[in-house]
């Protein structure tokens, strides 16, 4: 039952980034290969905006002591403004060079995190992040955040679809498809552009909140490039065309990592074996994936009928 | 004195030091509202090159370009259509994602077509409207059939006649159409001849670039020359096919009177 709380918490999580990858990559035309930044930047504004101010040992400079849903808004805004001032100087950027660019980007804001520690205490972190207690809904703490962190991922993709549904969507898929012929339309590409990146930060930033609510600590190690491949390989596996198929990539693959870790272990080999074994199957299963590509091949039948 | 729809003015372009269009004096020639301007010239003569000045799509290494008084020289390609201009291409542009009709509603200025408007749903009466118009534009085309169809199921041909479409239904000031009769077959040509001399009729603006001259002598009122990305003549269709100059460029010398 842990097991599965943990599977629906953090597929919904992370859930909540493929789909942003989705509307900036498959619809948008960019690659974005810096998604933990936002990721991070969201969970930092939080735990900054709602945390006491600095005592003891504190080496961190601000704490605001708002509410939660302070916070929660605030890491929106915060990933929404990382978003304006990465996308600003770098979206005329193509391809490969765009996703260099955004990597580089999420690498500094990482090492900054490390090395001023008046920002979050370097490497140690915050701790003790403060979050809404939901025992007054009458439930455990587990069940609730599950829950919340599966509406955030439903909430995003209602948002998303609604959005690509839209004549603004068709414009999207439009400069995409074609950006020369985009402009000789009257399509402003690089305002599109900027637009989709920014709008698709915002989720980001809240499930970042999200994220430190659950793990009550936000450090620099959480937020390395391997979330960014995560979820960059998440996309890959559901399928790049369908909102759908992002939110079960990432539950699939989510599934496998906790599914692993809920096996009890005798020993620390035995566990460094799963944990190698992990990456062999999350290989293997990427390799059938990739030949077969069975959810789109769901989608795809659902979409002919 | 009216003022002239287009302007180029002494433009040059140079691509890697070679003169593509221009060369040392700058192309200038001008194009009256109204106008049926057929664009002609031997391979190499700059004429797509004139084209992609015009839209945008290039910008000259110096002299300017005029539309209805307004300078586009630090104008995005995309404002210089906003601002009246469209065009198509040499080789077709769809987009493959979008279905025949939305390759067309999608050319259309749309006031729905914000962010406000999809999270709001604020776009559907205007959507119907822009379908409406996109479908009848289809039909004025001849692909009245096709309207749901994938354009990756459209011949060349009804890729072009749908690159018409996608800019008719915008209503341009003036409309560049880069060699319309390629890789079109004879009845479609025909079909493609009718729609420019009617479009010419209702009073819009046309530039044609086209190897097929007889297809364009027949329905422009106005010719100009190029060779060499210089201006080598520039006269009504009558004029044209009996200036020396021209039959020399297109035959050889041989054939001059």
């Amino acid at each position: 039952m842990q097991t599965l709380l943990s599977i629906i918490m953090f597929g919904s999580l992370f859930g909540v980034l493929t789909l942003s990858l989705n509307l900036q990559y498959a619809r948008g035309g960019m690659i974005n290969f810096g998604t933990v930044a936002y990721f991070a930047a969201g969970a930092y504004v939080y735990a900054i905006v709602t945390q006491e101010p600095p005592e003891g040992l504190d080496q961190y400079l601000l704490g605001l002591d708002a509410p939660w849903w302070a916070g929660f808004l605030a890491a929106g805004v915060a990933s929404m403004a990382f978003a304006i001032l990465t996308g600003w100087p770098t979206l005329r950027l193509r391809g490969e060079y765009l996703a260099l660019t955004t990597f580089a980007f999420a690498e500094m804001l990482n090492s900054l995190l490390i090395n001023e520690r008046r920002i979050g205490n370097g490497t140690v972190g915050l701790s003790n992040v403060e979050r809404p207690d939901p025992a007054a809904l009458g439930l455990p703490d587990s069940y609730v955040y599950a829950g919340a962190a599966f509406l955030l991922m439903i909430a995003t993709a209602l948002a998303f679809r609604r959005l690509l549904a839209s004549p603004y969507g068709r414009a999207i898929d439009a400069i995409r498809d074609d950006e020369t012929a985009a402009q000789a339309i009257g399509k402003d590409i690089s305002r599109l552009r900027f637009q989709v990146f920014v709008i698709s930060a915002i989720p980001i930033g809240f499930a970042g909140a999200l994220y430190a609510m659950i793990t009550t600590l936000v450090s620099p190690e959480l937020f390395s490039a391997e979330v960014t491949f995560l979820v960059w390989i998440a996309l890959v596996l559901g399928g790049e065309r369908t909102l759908v198929g992002a939110m079960l990539g990432t539950m699939a693959l989510i599934g496998l990592q906790e599914l692993i870790r809920a096996i009890p272990f005798e020993s620390v080999r035995a566990a460094e074996i799963a944990a190698a074994g992990e990456d062999i199957v999350t290989g293997i299963l990427f390799i059938i994936i990739l030949r077969w590509q069975p959810f789109e091949a769901l989608v795809r039948r659902k979409h002919a009928e | 004195m009216t003022r002239d729809l287009l302007v180029v003015d002494r433009l040059i372009k140079r691509f890697g030091g070679l003169k593509a269009v221009g060369g040392d004096t700058g192309l200038s020639f001008s194009v009256a509202r109204g106008t049926f301007l057929g664009l002609i010239g031997p391979n190499g003569a700059g004429k797509s090159t004139t084209f992609n000045l015009i839209s945008g799509v290039l910008k000259p290494d110096s002299g300017a370009v005029l539309l209805d008084g307004v300078d586009l020289a630090k104008a995005r390609a995309s404002e210089i259509a906003s601002l009246g201009l469209g065009r198509t291409f040499q080789t077709p542009r769809a987009f493959p994602s979008l279905t025949v009709l939305d390759n067309v509603v999608v050319g259309a200025h749309n006031d729905g077509e914000t962010i406000g408007s999809a999270i709001f749903g604020r776009w559907r009466a205007e959507e119907r409207r822009l379908r409406d118009r996109a479908a009848s534009v289809l039909a004025r085309v001849g692909l009245a059939d096709r309207v749901n169809d994938h354009v990756g199921n459209l011949s060349g041909g009804e890729l072009r006649m749908l690159e018409v479409a996608r800019q008719l239904v915008r209503d341009p000031k003036i409309l560049l159409l880069d060699e319309p009769t390629a890789g079109v077959d004879p009845s479609l040509q025909a079909k493609l001849s009718n729609i420019l001399v009617d479009l010419h009729a209702e009073g819009r603006t046309l530039i044609v670039v086209e190897h097929n001259l007889h297809f364009l002598l027949r329905i422009a009122d106005s010719v100009v020359v190029l060779q060499n990305g210089q201006l080598l003549s520039q006269g009504t269709p009558g004029e044209i096919k009996a200036d020396e100059k021209v039959i020399t460029a297109y035959l050889g010398s041989d054939h001059a009177a």
